[in-house]
């Protein structure tokens, strides 16, 4: 179990209480690949199944929300039109062609879907779980128990979110649930029971959330093996240790309005309701409340919340780029930095959400200075991990590719952010589909990219095998394609005031003339879709057919990689001791290899002499 | 295979650029892809201002991917990789110089936001024409009687028209914005202005259009079920017109169905 | 690449696969969009509900194969003319004429349907051809048809029902979700909207310019889509069809029209039928004939009890397959002998009503014009709103408010002793109706004088709200309480118990509630 107590505190290896995994048995025996795969459907407290189990999880809901998106992409290229399964199924008498509503529906629960139940779970769920232990030496985490209940509590928060489709068509109040649509009962079909049953599933995930944040926290800050400063930490951990922070912080404000808006719809408080309003002839408001305090509030979360959505795709990213680089990360306190940076100044940006909002002009300038500058720290990772690749061997395999896609579409990303930060652009572009490029090119072109790369990457530790690596490049080349066919006409979509969540855009005249563009976006989201099912047959064929690896089959610095595939149960036989940094390839101090696991003592002498050297 | 994809990216950068490039003279800009109003015009300045920048640097970050992508290909596996944990002076570098330019887009853009939403630097003379209210799914509008300035509440002598806002050109004009249900938000593309209609709120939104015209106006708040349902047209005609058309909707509001004489019923049916 | 060779194609298989998948979903045989059938009809029993469907279907089509039924008064479309004589010494080609149209015909072209109106050609097997060239200067038209020559004189129309077509194409995209495919007012988003869309299948209509006995002109419907019902869902389709001159429309004006026509075809041949050819029916007299028996039974038992050996035995109950059989023979004799006859009728009676309807005689004009707006006129207003005569008061309330007695009190269904469930009034359709708030300066029906005139003198169609024009009122009268009813909302120097709520007023302010 884990309360086995690690060596933490003993700086030699030798002293190593064979107790300490004397329980399993099997200490130095190959573990059955499938080990962790067969304990999925237990209850278990292990990081790695609990991580595990994030994994499978999300990866079944990125199927889910990538079909509801489908739904959204069908509808603006063949509006009106039948709509496949889904009309054919609920709307027979209407020849197949869906409500406006259900078009509402489709894009709340595609965004509800990929947030909450797909970007948080699988980079703080699945990997931080996963990696956490792992990378800085520990046998489990802190609060093994509160990580199991972190997933547990996924899945009532799913049972939410899908009954809520069964009251009035779905939740269809975006994912932002502006109040009064959210707010008042009977403003919309979706508005009704889902809405509630959406919120309640939000408050769900945010108490995973949180459970996970603070295991984290305490985790690395507790748990690191002997040696394992906080500078010698990989960039990883970092991230997921920052991420824990601005989760620890900015959640407790989103489930406190999420309860408000609750109190709203059921007890009759005000908070975010003024007086006097009549919405569908029901009864007039009482009043007294905002609706851009829950603005407010939801920003202060939500944005923070886009960081926790790419801050450890960051940090997953800089560890791969410098493994398949063979080079150490370019500028590893910078980057260290920049992460906290962009943390720091994620909670002070909020309010570039809401410039057209009607709230007090001089925030507006406040808030755009803020955002402009957290650019910066964005820029300054991507020049450093510009700075890895140069002059390194690039292994060009399957993670490596994601990972150079993710440095690219975040630039992508990242650029077009500029021209939301300056507020008079945004006077225009907000809520177009300019913003809905932005935002897909940082959640899907960065953070996803990040995570099929890292799937790809540490696959070989949770199951013993590889992944196919010709499959994998396949993978990539149809969903980088796709991906930029899909979005990056949405730019320009935006730039010609093409605006979001419309059911049928074209009745405008000045839109009339982009169908054409749009049917071709889902075309390619429809390969982009489909192309999907060859990541999912990679991963799940690869755990019964894939070929056969050691501990460390790509030649990597960090602790994980000195366990066996997959560690069992505590994780190290040997007894981690962290003598380096995570990024010591091709170093002077290697031998015939190009690569110095941190578990690796070098002797000072030597040290010195090529620190002498110049390095 | 290296090289290949070396080539992928590069080839990646240089397709979407060219899309837009190309791309922009089919979409971009709605209507003649100018704006149609004095702040419209700064804005898009400030648009093609940023454009220049985010384009120099995603060309050049890309022109670096691609070098970098093609060295590291060609280096052999018996080579020796540059080992390097960074430099200190590259790193200010590219510290300082992106807050520089930054630093300049943000306090560049302030005065073109100051003057659209901060009353006290709002044009003097503004003229208060009409209050808009949202609901689902339509655009109300109220306009004070000729003569008269808009008054916060409804007047006998009020001229109201749906999904047709009126304005006349060449001076500044301000319109009150309300909801009277749930958040939406007014954005006229050529106009350049987009502002939310939140309940309980009265927001003031001015705007000088240049160039008499018919403007497409839409919601930009997701309201609702029927959000895109909410077509409407700003018209922006000359000062005479503008009085002309309210003398004649003034007419139209207050018609009691009694053709005035008999003579005027002939008339009219001559005219058919 | 070379090595991965042998796994590839197993992988690609899949992609092929997948991409199979899309293919059979996307090109699967398209669900038809159906027009719902009432009730009442499939409550019918088979050979009358048959009957029904089947003369609502030649004479209506479905929605992918809409039947333009001539006898209908709804401009389908087209234009029609006369066949020109061939020049001296020619005879008539079938393949390339002259036509003198009736109307405007630069719309005909390549494609167009042409459809033989009258002659020979129209009882043909093809009374339709494709028109392959049309030059409109020399009005020569060119056909692509097998059939003969037509005469001079004939009639032809081209492009006839094209209107409906496009009625429907723009109603399938702007009014489906929420009046349905039917016009039943039951499209997917209508059970969540308050009020209920309108169902057209009564052919009533609320908010009309026609006499309270007259249905809805063209006008009356084309100026509800184009400014909306404001306090409703029904928003305003003012730049419905951005700028085409009204085309589209004036094309879902006439779709609705058909619509309800349909509508209420299927409704009146339903009634005629559903006395006693019903399930409904059937089963209501099974119930009687077995009440009767078991009463009869009751005495016939006390009678021989009291000895009277006279007493005849009552005959035994009908069972229901008993009435079923005997209820088929009539039907069948009724529908063979009178049902075209009654479908005649009903067709006739339904098409009279629509084209009385334009008529400029079905208009409501007041014989005076409006009374001058002052307080005199406010005052005779009030005192007739408040009079016996009018009684605007008992469902509008003293101060206009909308909360007159009658909310209060549970109203019988009309044609039936039952009560509706909720408190309050009730419309035609059976849903609950609240009176209108007349101090918040809403008025669904249009704020002009006029408009407020037509709703007092002619009543709101299908409401409680009755007619008061021409009987009970006199137009300076009705003008009085339209110049009364329109000060409500700004009486704010008149003291009341609590302030006055005005429509468009600050929102921070309550709503007086």
């Amino acid at each position: 179990m884990s309360t086995v107590t690690p060596d933490v505190g003993h700086p030699g290896a030798g002293g190593h209480d064979h107790d300490s995994h004397g329980h399993h048995g099997h200490g130095h025996a190959e573990p059955s690949p499938l080990s962790l795969l067969w304990q999925l459907p237990t209850f278990s407290c292990d990081h790695k199944v609990i991580g595990m189990q994030f994994l499978i999880t999300t990866l079944m809901m990125l199927m889910v929300g990538g079909a509801l998106a489908l739904g959204v992409r069908w509808q603006l290229a063949f509006p009106w039109e039948r709509m496949p399964i889904l009309g054919d199924t609920v709307f027979k008498g209407d020849g197949g062609q869906i409500a406006p509503e259900t078009y509402t529906m489709l894009v709340t629960m595609h965004a509800s879907v990929m947030i909450f139940l797909v970007i948080i779970p699988i980079l703080a769920g699945a990997f931080g779980n996963f990696l956490i232990p792992l990378q800085i030496g520990a046998d489990d985490m802190a609060f093994p128990l509160l990580n199991a209940l972190s997933y547990w509590f996924m899945w009532p928060a799913i049972a939410c979110f899908g009954a809520s489709f069964f009251f009035g068509g779905g939740p269809a109040g975006g994912w932002t649930s502006y109040p009064l649509l959210s707010a008042i009962q009977q403003a919309a079909p979706g508005s009704g029971f889902a809405q509630t049953l959406w919120l309640i599933g939000l408050t769900l995930i945010g108490v995973s959330s949180m459970m996970g944040s603070v295991n984290y926290m305490t985790t690395i800050i507790n748990m690191r093996a002997p040696g394992m400063t906080l500078f010698r930490m990989p960039l990883t951990i970092w991230s997921m240790f920052i991420t824990a922070i601005l989760q620890a912080f900015a959640l407790p404000v989103l489930t406190a309005a999420g309860f408000m808006l609750v109190a709203d719809r059921t007890l009759g408080t005000c908070f975010f309701i003024p007086s006097g309003i009549v919405v569908n002839n029901a009864a007039p408001t009482i009043g007294g409340g905002q609706p851009l305090l829950w603005q407010h509030l939801f920003w202060f979360y939500s944005h923070p919340a886009v960081y926790i959505m790419l801050l450890p795709a960051m940090g997953m990213v800089s560890d791969m780029l410098a493994c398949m680089s063979r080079k150490p990360i370019f500028g590893y306190k910078p980057m260290v930095y920049s992460l906290a940076a962009i943390a720091g100044l994620g909670f002070i940006v909020w309010g570039h959400h809401m410039f057209t909002s009607g709230m007090n002009p001089a925030l507006g300038m406040t808030f755009m200075v803020s955002t402009i500058l957290i650019a910066l720290p964005s820029a300054v990772k991507t020049f450093n991990w510009l700075g890895t690749m140069w002059g390194g061997r690039i292994q060009f395999n399957a993670v490596m590719l994601n990972c150079i896609a993710f440095v690219s579409m975040f630039i992508v990303g990242g650029l077009s952010g500029i021209f939301m930060a300056a507020v008079p652009v945004d006077i225009y572009i907000h809520d177009t589909y300019f913003i809905v490029a932005h935002f897909h090119y940082v959640l899907f072109g960065a953070t996803l990219f990040g995570c099929f790369g890292a799937i790809q990457f540490w696959f070989p530790k949770m199951f013993g095998r590889m992944m196919n690596d010709k499959l994998g490049q396949l993978h990539f080349a149809l969903t980088f394609i796709a991906f930029n066919c899909t979005f990056f006409p949405m730019h320009l979509l935006g730039v010609a005031g093409f605006p979001r969540r419309y059911a049928d855009p074209y009745h405008f005249p000045y839109l009339e003339h982009l169908l054409p563009l749009n049917q071709f976006m889902t075309c390619a989201a429809i390969v982009m879709g489909f192309s999907q099912f060859l990541l999912l047959a990679n991963f799940f064929g690869s755990m019964f057919f894939g070929k056969r690896c050691g501990r460390n089959p790509w030649n990597a610095n960090g602790l994980e990689w000195t366990t066996p595939s997959p560690p069992g149960h505590g994780n190290f036989d040997i007894p981690p001791v962290c003598y380096h940094g995570p990024y010591e390839y091709s170093s002077p101090l290697c031998h015939d290899t190009d690569f110095l696991p941190q578990t690796e003592y070098v002797p000072l002498s030597q040290r010195q002499a090529v620190a002498q050297a110049g390095h | 295979m290296g090289r290949f994809w070396a080539i992928f990216f590069s080839l990646a950068a240089v397709v979407t650029v060219g899309f837009t490039a190309i791309g922009a003279e089919y979409w971009w800009f709605p209507g003649d892809g100018h704006a149609h109003t004095t702040l419209g015009k700064k804005i898009d300045d400030l648009f093609y201002l940023i454009l220049i920048i985010v384009a120099v640097t995603y060309i050049g970050t890309h022109i670096v991917l691609g070098y970098v992508l093609w060295r590291g290909a060609e280096i052999r596996k018996d080579e020796k990789v540059w080992f390097s944990h960074g430099s200190h002076a590259l790193e200010v570098i590219w510290t300082i110089v992106p807050s520089g330019i930054l630093l300049f887009i943000a306090l560049y853009q302030m005065d073109v936001w100051r003057n659209y939403r901060v009353k006290a630097y709002f044009p003097k003379k503004t003229a208060a024409v009409a209050e808009v209210t949202a609901r689902q799914f339509e655009w109300r509008i109220r306009y004070p009687a000729r003569g008269k300035t808009l008054q916060p509440r409804p007047q006998p002598d009020d001229i109201y028209t749906v999904n047709d806002i009126r304005v006349p050109a060449g001076q500044p004009v301000s319109i009150s914005l309300r909801s009277d249900d749930v958040q939406h938000a007014i954005f006229v593309p050529e106009l350049r202005v987009k502002q939310d209609a939140v309940p309980g709120l009265v927001i003031p939104v001015w705007f000088e259009v240049t160039e008499t015209g018919t403007y497409d106006m839409v919601c930009a708040e997701l309201c609702g079920w029927g959000h895109y349902k909410m077509k409407a047209r700003v018209i922006a005609t000359s000062e005479e017109d503008f009085e002309a058309w309210k003398i004649n909707a003034a007419k139209e509001q207050f018609y009691d169905g009694v053709p005035a004489t008999p003579d005027a019923v002939a008339a009219k049916a001559d005219e058919k | 690449m070379l090595r991965c060779k042998m796994t590839l194609p197993s992988w690609s298989s899949l992609l092929w696969g997948a991409c199979l998948v899309v293919l059979t979903v996307g090109c699967s045989q398209n669900p038809e969009a159906q027009f719902a059938w009432r009730d009442t009809t499939l409550d019918l029993l088979p050979k009358a509900r048959e009957g029904v469907q089947g003369a609502i279907h030649d004479a209506f089509g479905t929605p992918h194969d809409l039947v333009a039924w001539d006898k209908l008064p709804v401009d389908f479309g087209g234009v029609q003319g006369a066949v020109q004589p061939a020049a001296e010494g020619e005879t008539l080609s079938a393949t390339q004429f002259h036509v003198k149209w009736d109307g405007p015909s630069a719309g005909i072209g390549a494609g167009s349907e042409l459809l033989w109106m009258t002659g020979a050609l129209a009882k043909s097997k093809h009374p339709t051809a494709m028109v392959v060239k049309y030059d409109d200067a020399t009005k020569t038209i060119e056909l692509k048809t097998k059939g003969d020559a037509p005469a001079a004189g004939d009639r032809v129309s081209v492009g006839y029902g094209q209107q409906l077509q496009l009625g429907r194409a723009v109603y399938m995209k702007n009014c489906n979700h929420c009046h349905g495919v039917a016009g039943d007012g039951h499209g997917p988003t209508a059970q969540y909207l308050n009020p209920r869309p309108r169902d057209y299948r009564l052919g009533l209509f609320k908010f009309t310019s026609t006499l309270s006995s007259e249905k809805a002109a063209r006008e009356d419907l084309e100026r509800i889509i184009t400014n909306g019902i404001p306090g409703t869902y029904m928003p305003s389709f003012l730049l419905l069809g951005n700028n085409d001159g009204g085309k589209e429309k004036a094309a879902v004006v006439e779709y609705i029209r058909w619509l309800a026509m349909r509508g209420e075809m299927e409704k009146r041949l339903v009634d005629e039928l559903s006395g006693d050819y019903s399930q409904t029916s059937l089963d209501a007299e099974a119930v009687k004939s077995k009440k009767s028996y078991e009463e009869a039974k009751v005495e016939y038992d006390k009678a021989r009890k009291a000895g009277n050996k006279e007493a005849e035995k009552p005959e035994p109950a009908k069972s229901a397959s008993q009435l079923k059989k005997t209820a088929g023979e009539e039907l069948k004799k009724y529908l063979d002998e009178e049902f075209a006859g009654t479908i005649n009728d009903t067709s006739e009676f339904i098409a009279d009503a629509w084209k009385r309807a334009d008529d400029p005689a079905s208009r409501i004009v007041p014989t005076v014009a409006r009374v001058a707006d002052d307080a005199a006129s406010r005052e005779r207003g009030r005192l007739l709103y408040m009079s016996d005569k009018a009684k605007c008061y008992t469902c509008h309330g003293a101060k206009g408010r909308g909360n007159g007695a009658a909310i209060e009190d549970f109203w019988k269904k009309p044609g039936s002793n039952e009560t509706y469930a909720k408190r309050g009034l009730h419309d035609t359709w059976g849903n609950p109706l609240s009176p209108r708030d007349l101090t918040r300066g809403q008025y669904r029906g249009g704020r002009r004088p006029i408009d407020v005139f037509s709703r007092v003198y002619a009543g709101i169609k299908g409401t409680p709200m009755p007619a008061f024009g021409g009987t009970v009122l006199k137009d300076s009268d009705i003008w009085d309480i339209v110049n009364f009813v329109m000060s409500l909302p700004f009486e704010e120097s008149v003291p009341s118990a609590k302030p006055a709520s005005a429509p468009h007023m600050a929102a921070t302010e309550s709503v007086g509630q």
